[in-house]
């Protein structure tokens, strides 16, 4: 994950190189199709997708369709509702363990344990082989167990799902960033970017003013007044003051613009801009600040994924950069511009579409990069409430017993695994985005 | 090209800010506070008054009693002089007073009296009558001092107020608590609210904590480690010997073992033996180093699983105390690192296999290269002489590449196997929040990636005259 620069910068000669090609989608997709280890690789992606989503139907500890005293439950399906509020377990359910109910029958799911669930009888790192104190051949943890009785197989389950949201989540944040500011540098470059000079008055005041009545204001509700409320709810409220205002300043804008003396336009050099925030990002050493940001914030895994997220948009916006560069200056966008279209509307409905097979690639690549830096994370203990079983944290658990080879073998191939088709399948989009960089 | 290198050295100033600002930030909002951790490697409880000497002492030798930084957007409510109150928790509470009430007069006239009370309790000498009563009443105004609900403070002022009538020596304190509720009562009924609410930016110079710590860090002094009160230039040197041991050795050896195995690959291309390569050189690309390294030290470390399997040291550099004859010591630190060695060289290794045989089979792929054939030369020299020469410098400028990415990289394998590295320390300071250590280690890093990335792209223009940076 240290060495892609170099191969980006390749990539980026070759889109730069690229003469356009009118069918040029279909070309990709015939040469991602030849190569059979990317398509193998994604075939295994859908296998690791339908893991990661249906994790809940897979591993639990309650059974998939039980009947007890007569009422047929579907304890599964019901614990989504329970979660979002909807309804609650009867008593028994909340004070009895899933396991020890007399049911009349019970569909167990394929690993009936969940990620959580304490095995007492089975603690301190059982291995798979050994004999385990389980009620019948069905209840035997497959991969073993850790020091609390935990079921590796169900920990490596619901590892599965958090390992590729963080993937997703993580990349779209990045996606987003990307996307927007490299379009904005390929598309205007230097000197095509105008606005109106009140304009540009009014979205510096409207920054520094959203910025005081949504953060600095709102500094106690959103510090010591989300103990106990939670932090998501004033958080989103402060975003929504700041869009609020931004919203604002652009619609007085427009108004005023009409004023004469106010309207003269100033030339803002966007490509000089991104391209030189890229470059502050990309000098900044990004696992140290992680690890430092990680290490302030509160333990929790959709921390991590944010700041992943926000660390690694640059090479997406260098490659939409280098798209647009190329396309702004055909044949359909020039007409475009003289329908008299809105440059917002020429610029996300006709140019990014265009541009976004070579992003495929660095998303490809940036996923299998935030999921292993994930499971650094989590391997050191850092940024993962204790609680969350991930791949990484079951990995440490194998430096603190040495007998527990299960531990370290399990978790450590699932990461590889992931990795290595993420990385396969951004390998093959560049061969089939460009044949001529295959080596 | 001058020009170019100019340019980009501009370009280290603002990058160098950021991440001092960066750091800076993350050390002001990080919960917990710097004085507090350093005295406790001192701690001596020898009485209160003497522990807030300290306190104001050791928040004076860090800087702590000046502003943070150069000017703040803050609120009309808040005054521009409240970094003056040192101690950390208490200047936080009244933050959150003052975001409650937004009058800080009130609010000020109601902390001095409760800093008054304080410093009267400790100062009466109480008799057994008394006694209970002042404990009670310090630890009330303790509670005071830390909190900012309505409901806690109305309870503790009710505490202090039931404690007070039959209490002998205490009693002389009355005036004072009375003046406590007045002041309380006071910041509830002129409250100013909308004061939150007015945008206000003040401006507190050059004199700040900020400057004090940037200016310090260009002049090479780095300040002092909370943890154990060492400078940390020096436990940043210490650390940085076995980093650098260890990468100079991984690099060396990478270099070594990838460059022939690049060049065999790219000569006998589609061969078996080159499939096989290529797809081992990929796996071991693939193999996140803390997964090997975790398994290496699970199973070649111990005699868990077979008594032949025991060949290495579990952890750190050595176990020999620094008396130790050279050779001996030198031989054991070897053996020491073989392990960690090995999982910083494998990923590098296959990186630079790979590169070199890309580059190879370019270069092979040339009209010269098919005329030294035409020519009848053997297919040694052509390989070697006239291919291998060319395909070797875009190799070499890597270096520049992996240089910086080996220290960060270095962070998995000395956690795993305990080495007192740079990454380790990073890792360390980072969890013990030991700040001064996490924003030297955090520019350094900076400023190496850099210069590493600098020194690439210039190797890259002088390798490939093709490659130009002076035009545009």
């Amino acid at each position: 994950m240290f060495f892609r620069k170099k191969k980006e910068q390749q990539i980026e000669t070759a889109i730069q190189q690229r003469a356009a090609d009118q069918s040029y989608w279909a070309n990709v997709k015939r040469q991602f199709w030849k190569n059979r280890v990317a398509v193998w690789s994604l075939r295994v992606f859908y296998v690791i997708l339908f893991i990661a989503i249906f994790a809940d139907f897979l591993s639990n500890e309650r059974p998939l369709v039980c009947k007890l005293d007569g009422k047929l439950l579907f304890p599964v399906l019901k614990q989504y509702t329970v979660s979002a509020g909807l309804s609650s377990w009867d008593e028994k359910f909340v004070t009895t363990p899933w396991h020890e109910h007399h049911y009349e029958f019970a569909v167990w799911p394929p690993i009936p344990y969940s990620s959580t669930t304490i095995d007492k009888k089975n603690r301190n790192f059982t291995s798979p082989f050994n004999k385990q104190e389980v009620k019948s051949w069905r209840w035997h943890h497959l991969l073993g167990t850790d020091e609390l009785g935990r079921d590796v197989a169900a920990g490596m389950i619901h590892g599965t799902r958090i390992a590729i949201s963080v993937g997703v989540i993580a990349m779209t944040i990045a996606s987003v960033i990307g996307i927007l500011l490299g379009s904005l540098a390929g598309y205007f470059g230097d000197d095509n970017l105008q606005m109106s000079r009140i304009r540009l008055i009014l979205n510096l005041l409207g920054l520094v003013l959203g910025f005081f009545y949504a953060f600095v204001a709102r500094a106690y509700a959103l510090g010591a007044g989300a103990e106990e409320s939670g932090f998501m709810v004033p958080f989103l409220i402060s975003l929504g003051i700041f869009t609020a205002i931004m919203v604002a300043a652009n619609l007085l804008a427009s108004v005023l613009k009409q004023v004469p003396g106010l309207s003269s336009r100033v030339n803002i050099a966007a490509d000089i801009l991104v391209m030189r925030l890229i470059e502050v990002f990309n000098s900044i050493p990004g696992l140290l600040l992680i690890l430092s940001i990680v290490a302030l914030t509160k333990p929790s895994i959709i921390n991590v994924m944010i700041i992943i997220g926000f660390i690694s948009w640059t090479s997406i916006a260098r490659f939409i950069r280098a798209e647009l560069l190329r396309i702004r200056n055909l044949e359909y966008i020039e007409a475009a511009q003289a329908m008299g279209f809105s440059e917002a509307r020429i610029i996300f409905r006709h140019a990014i579409p265009n541009a976004l097979t070579p992003v495929l690639i660095t998303i490809a690549f940036g996923i299998a990069s935030a999921i292993l830096t994930e499971a650094f994370l989590s391997f050191l203990g850092i940024g993962v409430a204790a609680e969350e079983v991930t791949w990484g944290s079951l990995l440490n658990l194998a430096r603190t017993k040495f007998q527990a080879w299960w531990l370290a073998i399990f978790p450590g191939t699932a990461i590889f695994i992931t990795v290595t088709i993420f990385n396969l399948i951004g390998e093959g989009l560049t061969d089939a985005l460009d044949p001529r960089l295959k080596q | 090209m001058f020009k170019y290198i100019l340019q980009r050295l501009i370009i280290f100033l603002p990058t160098l800010l950021a991440v001092s600002l960066v750091a800076f930030a993350l050390s002001k909002l990080a919960p917990g506070d710097p004085v507090e951790l350093l005295l406790k490697g001192q701690a001596s409880e020898s009485g209160q008054k003497a522990s807030v000497q300290a306190y104001e002492e050791v928040a004076r030798r860090l800087g702590l009693d000046l502003p943070v930084f150069y000017g703040a957007l803050s609120t009309a409510a808040y005054p521009d002089t409240l970094y003056k109150i040192v101690k950390k928790s208490e200047r936080q509470n009244l933050d959150k007073l003052i975001s409650q009430y937004g009058n800080w007069p009130q609010i000020s006239g109601y902390y001095l009296a409760l800093k008054q009370l304080e410093a009267n309790t400790q100062n009466i000498v109480a008799d057994s009558a008394s006694y209970l009563a002042k404990n009670t009443v310090s630890r009330q105004v303790k509670e005071l001092l830390l909190n900012h609900k309505d409901g806690k403070i109305t309870y503790a002022l009710a505490e202090i107020q039931k404690i007070m009538p039959d209490s002998g020596v205490i009693t002389q304190l009355k005036p004072l608590t009375n003046q406590l509720n007045a002041g309380y009562n006071k910041i509830k009924a002129e409250a100013t609210p909308h004061k939150n609410y007015i945008p206000d930016i003040k401006w507190y110079g050059f004199k700040n904590q900020y400057h004090r710590w940037i200016t310090n860090f260009f002049k090479g002094n780095f300040g002092y480690s909370y943890l154990d009160s060492r400078p940390v230039g020096s436990k940043i040197w210490d650390a940085l010997r076995w980093t650098l041991i260890i990468n100079f050795i991984s690099i060396i050896l990478a270099y070594l073992i990838a460059i022939p195995i690049g060049v065999s690959t790219a000569v006998k291309k589609d061969t078996p033996y080159d499939r096989i390569v290529t797809t081992l050189l990929f796996i071991l690309y693939s193999l996140p180093s803390f997964w090997i390294g975790t398994l290496l030290i699970v199973f070649f470390t111990t005699p868990e699983y077979s008594p032949f399997l025991d060949w290495f040291p579990t952890g750190g550099v050595t176990d020999l105390p620094e008396s130790t004859p050279f050779f001996t010591r030198a031989l054991d630190i070897m053996h020491h690192l073989v392990l960690p060695v090995f999982c910083v060289t494998y990923g590098s290794f296959a990186f630079i296999s790979r590169q070199m045989r890309g580059g190879m089979l370019t270069v092979v792929r040339q009209d010269y290269i098919r005329t030294a054939k035409a020519k009848g030369l053997e297919e040694k020299t052509i390989v070697w002489k006239h291919a291998f020469r060319n395909s070797l410098f875009p190799v070499i400028t890597l270096f520049a590449y992996i240089f910086p990415a080996a220290i960060a990289g270095a962070v998995t394998i000395e956690v795993i196997y305990s080495i007192p590295g740079m990454g380790k320390l990073a890792v360390d300071s980072i969890i013990a929040r030991d700040w001064p250590v996490v924003f030297t280690i955090l520019m350094f890093a900076a400023i190496l990636t850099m210069i590493g990335n600098l020194a690439a792209d210039l190797l890259y223009a002088l390798a490939d005259p093709r490659v130009s940076y002076s035009k545009k």
